[in-house]
């Protein structure tokens, strides 16, 4: 249809903006309670440990050349060396990671309360948005779609013939729910709780961190051919006294 | 370490709450921020913002770091009473803080009740192993007794847990260091210089410490590093500049039997030289004397 359906004011100042208002406003709410709820987490002594032999390990991939040949040899051994070698993970462990996080009960029960505070709401908010603010066209988006994104965009409208860009208010809030985590980290400062889209992909990925990274860090370091730099300083050295002195 | 610029800032600060310009606060958290040890403008300034109520309700939530800051700072420059009140204060507020705990273990230091102090930093270690600052005091506690082995090896067991912490190896090294202990300080000083690289002093302290060991090699190795610590300064660091005419010279005296010439770099010593004469005629004119016999001596 090439014409122009005039969408009434009042869908604007009674759909749009109340529905924004109270996105911003329960997102709020959720980052006091996440405050309020967050329990202190003893850090594990071997977890800690692990971290940082990753950081010495890493400065010592990024800054080998500046040390003399033997040193970086005897260190390089004595980071993966097979028997007692510090990033050294013997095949067994390493699948355990991710049980022993699953098992460890303290862990569990924070993942629970982060996945609570970012369900519930999520939840209740769309199922209001569905039973009040369904069966009528909400907006226009300003680029014309195809007509694929209609079931998905159209969701409350059983026209079949309303053009693809005029979409519910479903839409709407999808829209919202992505795109406010930009103006959260503006009020909220870095830290809040409602970056939905980061968790998700976060839970995907969990649990194998500490013992493949330390493969990987030892595999990068058994690649590293070390090349001296210290000599060039020595002639760079020379460059330099040479334009001072003259 | 602080940067020029936080220096700079903070030495601007300073001035300004001096000359009564206020901005004392500011003053306050940058210090704070920076980990800058200046107990006595702390004190001085941070009891003025305690004593005066007005402006203590005014920081609400922060006064609590503020006691700590002062505490520490009284503890510094001995005012051992400001200090005990303080922790008083923090006490009633926070009764089974760690912090707060860690703060009576500090009195107890200042106050020389050493083995009290070592008790109650050890029972709060078991409360909690990672606690970094602990672990440190710990460590200071011993090395002012005196008791150097048990420094090394409280630091050493703490750089078991955190090896990435280059302020713990720079301590471990200077230890080492004023026990001749040259072998484990290179180790030391070469762990720093892989975490920081482009910092100069630590390729100076290298060079330095493989030039008191002696030997051929490591003499070679040392005349590399002062030549890269001239080259990170720009060619204004006088001892990297010494460091070299010393290295080729001792080095001409180990080899003299032998033929082996260092053919690498054959006018870093004269350059080297000639910048050393340039900047004593620029700065201190009336040792330029001694400098040209000394060098003449080297020459040999």
């Amino acid at each position: 249809m090439a014409e122009d359906l005039v969408l009434d004011t009042a869908i604007r100042d009674w759909v749009l903006i109340p529905l924004s208002v109270v996105m911003v406003l329960i997102g709020i709410l959720r980052y006091f309670v996440s405050k309020l709820m967050r329990s202190f987490q003893v850090p594990d002594p071997k977890i800690v440990k692990e971290g940082q032999v990753i950081v010495r390990a890493r400065n010592l991939r990024a800054a080998a050349n500046f040390i003399p040949p033997k040193s970086f040899r005897s260190r390089r051994v004595y980071f993966s060396n097979e028997e007692n070698g510090l990033l050294f993970v013997p095949k067994g462990q390493a699948q355990n990671a991710q049980a022993q996080m699953f098992s460890d009960p303290n862990m569990a029960m924070d993942m629970m309360k982060k996945n609570l505070s970012m369900i519930i709401p999520q939840t209740l908010t769309f199922a209001w948005v569905n039973f009040f603010f369904s069966g009528f066209v909400a907006a226009k988006i300003p680029f014309p779609l195809t007509q694929r994104f209609r079931s998905m965009l159209q969701n409350g409208i059983d026209l079949s013939t309303v053009d693809v860009s005029y979409v519910s208010s479903r839409s709407w809030y999808f829209l919202n729910l992505f795109g406010l985590r930009g103006l959260f980290s503006l009020i909220l400062g870095e830290e809040n709780a409602t970056d939905d889209t980061q968790r998700m992909m976060q839970m995907s990925g969990f649990g194998f961190d500490p013992s493949k990274s330390l493969g990987a860090e030892k595999d990068g370091l058994d690649i590293v051919q070390h090349e001296w730099a210290l000599p060039k300083f020595e002639h760079r050295a020379e460059a330099v006294l040479k334009k001072l002195v003259s | 370490m602080v940067s020029k610029t936080e220096e700079s800032q903070l030495n601007r600060l300073e001035n300004q709450v001096d000359n009564g310009g206020g901005g004392a606060w500011e003053y306050l958290c940058l210090a704070r921020k920076l980990k800058v040890r200046r107990p006595e403008k702390a004190l001085k300034y941070g009891l003025s913002i305690l004593n005066d109520s007005k402006k203590r309700y005014a920081l609400g939530p922060e006064q609590w770091t503020l006691y700590e800051q002062v505490a520490i700072a009284a503890m510094d420059c001995q005012c051992l009473d400001v200090a005990k009140d303080c922790i008083k204060v923090l006490q009633k507020k926070f009764p089974e803080s760690k912090r707060v705990g860690r703060l009576e273990g500090m009195l107890l230091e200042a106050t020389g009740s050493r083995a009290e102090a070592e008790k109650a930093y050890s029972s709060l270690l078991e409360d909690n192993p990672l606690d970094q600052v602990i672990h440190k005091r710990r460590v200071a506690m011993a090395k002012a007794q005196g008791n150097i082995s048990a420094a090394i090896e409280w630091l050493n067991k703490y750089l078991e847990i955190f090896m990435a912490d280059h302020d713990a190896w720079r301590e471990l090294a200077e230890i080492y260091v004023s026990l001749q202990m040259y072998k484990q300080a290179a180790f030391c000083y070469e762990e720093l210089i892989l975490s920081q690289p482009t910092v100069p002093l630590y390729h100076l302290a290298y060079a330095d410490v493989l030039y008191t060991l002696g030997e051929l090699e490591n003499l070679q190795i040392a005349k590399k590093y002062y030549a890269s610590t001239i080259d990170l300064t720009g060619g204004k660091n006088t001892r990297a500049l010494l460091g070299i005419c010393l290295c080729t010279s001792a080095m001409r005296q180990l080899s003299k039997g032998r033929n082996k010439e260092d053919k690498e770099s054959p006018e870093l010593q004269s350059l080297a030289a000639k910048a050393l004469e340039k900047d004593y005629e620029q700065i201190a004119d009336d040792k330029l004397g001694l400098l040209t016999c000394a060098l003449r001596s080297l020459k040999i």
